[in-house]
């Protein structure tokens, strides 16, 4: 028949063409020093692209990554409970949470009952920047690794999550909850349902229309806030209540990302502005004081880069690594914090898609930084950053 | 891959066009170009920009056989080469774009169309089957076809383009139902294809009617799956457009008109933008002015290091804002040499001014950047067209013989 002649050349056609003319950037700064180390890649592992890998949740030889539509994968990274490796990670399990959008994780340890039972997901839905968010907080009962379960939610009408930390002494979960602002809850006891009365408090730091927060994180009994649109926010506590806030209406030159808080200094990222031209290609470094507001002492600012896109300090408090995203000198940052006011350029790793997030975890002796590969081909990198460290 | 497809269907059409009627074939090689100069004030960061461009180059071939009831159309869009960033143009988006318009991919229409395939069996009616890479039926003609040179920003609320699709196509007097299954995704780049595994994923249909010769209203509605991600993890868009349009003798002159209305919600509402548009355009001897105001909205997406370009993919669903483009086009076009059996020739210049404002809340602030919340821009060039009348940009089958592309329409052959 000439129309299924017809038909079959075109879809030859069409077939041929199909990735006939691949594009990729070619365009890259030097780096601005000479790294004195470099980082191993050790692992590449592959993740679907539906969207890709958000965020890495590492725990006692296990990852927790958190792959979008395709749910939460959990990875043996040296647990051995499946034989697995930083570099070589075996898939315990995926689980694809309702709604998708998965986009961070926090294994909760209960050192009151010493459970280890429950997997905090946040769900980062749609919304306007700035303004609207939404998505909600799912709980896996992740006792058995290789069939996690969802058992309970927690929603906010007109808002949704992004990062948490947890205060797992006092069973109070803290979630950054952009336009909501923080988020405390109480996540003690058997979790199954709504948890929509297990709400303890809740802060909008730079108040109504001003609020939109990034992150959190508990240091030495006070929570720090990272906000988009009011800045960097010290919060006081009583159990789990807000109380006193210091700080905030701080960063007022770009929108503030993610930050980490060590040593008695805070360090947060940028994500952008409003303006072209400036970008978020600063860390800001800040003196940390128990009852007093931080004070921004000095910023790194980094070429070629549009976001700094998560920021974490190790374990052992002597590495600050960032990741950043947009532009050619993407990818992993790291520097030594012998003096944390001041701290020195050691390495990168430059990643030409961008690179979401990045975590430390310590695995059989060794510090390794994982980080999120942005699409189009999305990957979790696992660097071992042992030798920087030192 | 721009050399080929010129010279693939320049080898196509040169032995197929002297065969002839004998043979029960025939072949038409036509196409067009404009070389413009743009001046816009301000574009991001609040100063202005100029610019000269080769745009909208295609060829196109369209070939029939009357006998077997079969026409191949395809289109050749070489924008990829002479425009690979894109064409200036405040308040423009989509395909990784903005305040630029993207180039359009090379194979921009590859359609294989078997007419009436029913015979009798559909009774008065003509049922055509068309397939290939090219329109979806759905909303109003590409602007190409049109007559302002400027892109509307409704561009991707308003049409869906080069799609591999399969569309059926029923014919009943004055009335055109159409409908077809393509693949969701948006090109990447212009030397892109669909997803072929993703074909049917997404729908469209498209009720035409025409009571009065030259007067015409479509009514249609899309389900896209993820177009602004190729793997298919995007929110979907569910779109609505109908328009009124108008391509007529009017006393010594010839008139066209269009008024648009247009809808894309998505994210399951989350995200809604609209569209108003109406244009209008009197060709009258070798003077055409016409006249263009839309209202359109538009996503905000986070841009790279360079503020005419978006990130792509996406790393969430989320955007910085909705923005709403109020634009009046105001231009003039003068046909030089003789109407029949030439090249049109048609200098032209046109003058836009347009206001920015924002809606819902979000980051993005169009005071603070583009330095004020108003723009204009103003247009000068040649537009250079053979053989390009009778075809509508958007439609296959039986209507794209109807009416003529205005930009080109002579008023002493319109119907």
């Amino acid at each position: 028949m000439p129309a299924e002649r017809g038909l079959t050349l075109l879809v030859t056609c069409l077939a041929v063409i199909s990735g006939a003319c691949s594009e990729r950037p070619t365009d890259t700064e030097e780096p601005p020093i000479v790294p004195a180390a470099t980082p191993t890649l050790v692992a590449t592992v592959s993740i679907p692209p539906a969207y890709g890998i958000h965020d890495t949740f590492v725990r006692d030889g296990l990852a927790f990554v958190s792959a979008w539509n395709t749910g939460v994968m959990i990875f043996d990274v040296g647990n051995g409970v499946q034989g697995g490796s930083p570099s070589s990670p075996q898939l315990i399990a995926t689980y694809a949470t309702p709604g998708g959008e998965t986009h961070n994780a926090w294994w909760f340890w209960n050192p009151n009952t010493g459970e280890k039972k429950y997997l905090f997901v946040g769900q980062e839905g749609p919304g306007a920047l700035g303004a609207t968010s939404s998505g909600d907080i799912h709980i896996l009962d992740v006792s058995d690794l290789s069939h996690p379960t969802e058992v309970a939610s927690f929603h906010v009408n007109g808002a949704g999550t992004h990062n948490f930390w947890m205060d797992e002494s006092a069973q109070i979960l803290y979630a950054a909850y952009y336009n909501q602002g923080i988020v405390a809850l109480d996540v003690s006891g058997n979790l199954s349902g709504s948890l929509s009365n297990r709400l303890v408090d809740s802060l909008r730091p730079g108040g109504a229309g001003d609020t939109y927060t990034w992150g959190v994180q508990l240091d030495h009994g006070t929570l720090y806030a990272s906000d988009m649109l009011s800045g960097f926010w010290q919060i006081g506590l009583t159990a789990g209540h807000f109380s006193a806030k210091r700080g905030g209406d701080n960063v007022p030159d770009r929108y503030t990302s993610d930050l980490t808080v060590a040593n008695g200094f805070g360090y947060t990222g940028t994500w952008g502005s409003n303006r072209p031209g400036v970008v978020g290609d600063a860390v800001k470094i800040w003196i940390l004081g128990a009852s007093s507001a931080p004070l921004l002492v000095d910023s790194i600012v980094t070429a070629g880069i549009g976001t700094v896109s998560d920021i974490k300090v190790s374990p052992d408090g002597k590495l600050l690594m960032f990741t950043a995203e947009r532009g050619p000198n993407a990818g992993f940052w790291f520097y030594s914090l012998s003096d944390p006011a001041t701290p020195a350029y050691v390495a990168r790793y430059l990643v030409s898609s961008g690179v979401h997030t990045g975590k430390f975890g310590t695995i059989g002796g060794r510090l390794y930084a994982f980080g999120a590969e942005d699409p189009p081909e999305p990957a979790l990198l696992i660097l071992d950053v042992t030798d920087i460290d030192r | 891959m721009t050399r080929a497809s010129f010279l693939g269907l320049v080898a196509a059409w040169a032995p197929l066009a002297p065969l002839g009627a004998q043979h029960g074939l025939t072949a038409r090689l036509s196409g067009q170009g404009i070389l413009v100069g743009t001046y816009a004030d301000p574009v991001a960061g609040g100063q202005s920009l100029g610019e000269v461009r080769l745009v909208q180059p295609i060829i196109m071939l369209d070939v029939g056989l009357p006998r077997l009831r079969l026409t191949f159309h395809a289109t050749a869009d070489f924008e990829g080469w002479t425009m690979p960033h894109g064409e200036l143009a405040p308040g423009d988006w989509g395909e990784g774009y903005v305040d630029r318009r993207h180039p359009h991919t090379y194979v921009h229409e590859l359609m294989l169309s078997a007419e009436d395939v029913l015979g009798h069996f559909d009774g008065k009616a003509r049922t055509t089957l068309s397939v290939g890479k090219g329109f979806v039926p759905f909303g109003t003609d590409d602007p190409m076809s049109r007559p302002v040179e400027r892109f509307p920003v409704n561009h991707h609320l308003s049409q869906i383009l080069e799609r591999a699709l399969v569309m059926a196509e029923v014919d009943v007097g004055p009335a055109t139902i159409e409908g077809a299954v393509f693949n969701g995704d948006e090109p990447e780049s212009p030397g892109q294809s669909p997803s072929l595994s993703r074909v049917g994923d997404s729908w469209a249909a498209r009720l035409t009617l025409r009571p009065l010769p030259g007067l015409e209203w479509q009514g249609s509605r899309a389900v896209v799956h993820s177009p602004e991600n190729r793997a298919g993890a995007g929110t979907d868009a569910r779109k609505w457009s109908t328009s009124v349009r108008a391509d007529r003798r009017a006393g010594p002159a010839h008139l066209y008109a269009l008024v648009e209305w247009a809808r894309t919600s998505e994210a399951d509402g989350v995200f809604v933008f609209h569209s108003v548009l109406a244009e209008a355009a009197v060709t009258a001897g070798r003077h055409q002015p016409y006249y263009r105001f839309e209202r359109t909205e538009r996503p905000e997406d986070m841009r790279t290091l360079d503020p005419f370009r978006s990130v792509r993919p996406h790393l969430d669903n989320s955007t910085l804002g909705t923005s709403r483009w109020s634009i009046h086009t105001l231009g003039y076009g003068l046909r030089l040499g003789a109407p029949i059996g030439h090249p049109d020739v048609v200098p032209f210049i046109e003058v836009s001014y347009g206001r920015i404002a924002t809606v819902d809340g979000g980051l993005f602030d169009p005071t603070t950047f583009y330095g004020r919340d108003s723009f204009w821009s103003a247009s000068g060039g040649l537009r250079i067209a053979w053989g390009m009348r009778g075809h509508r940009m958007g439609r296959y089958g039986v209507p794209t013989r109807t009416m003529d592309m205005p930009a080109m329409t002579e008023p002493d052959r319109a119907r």
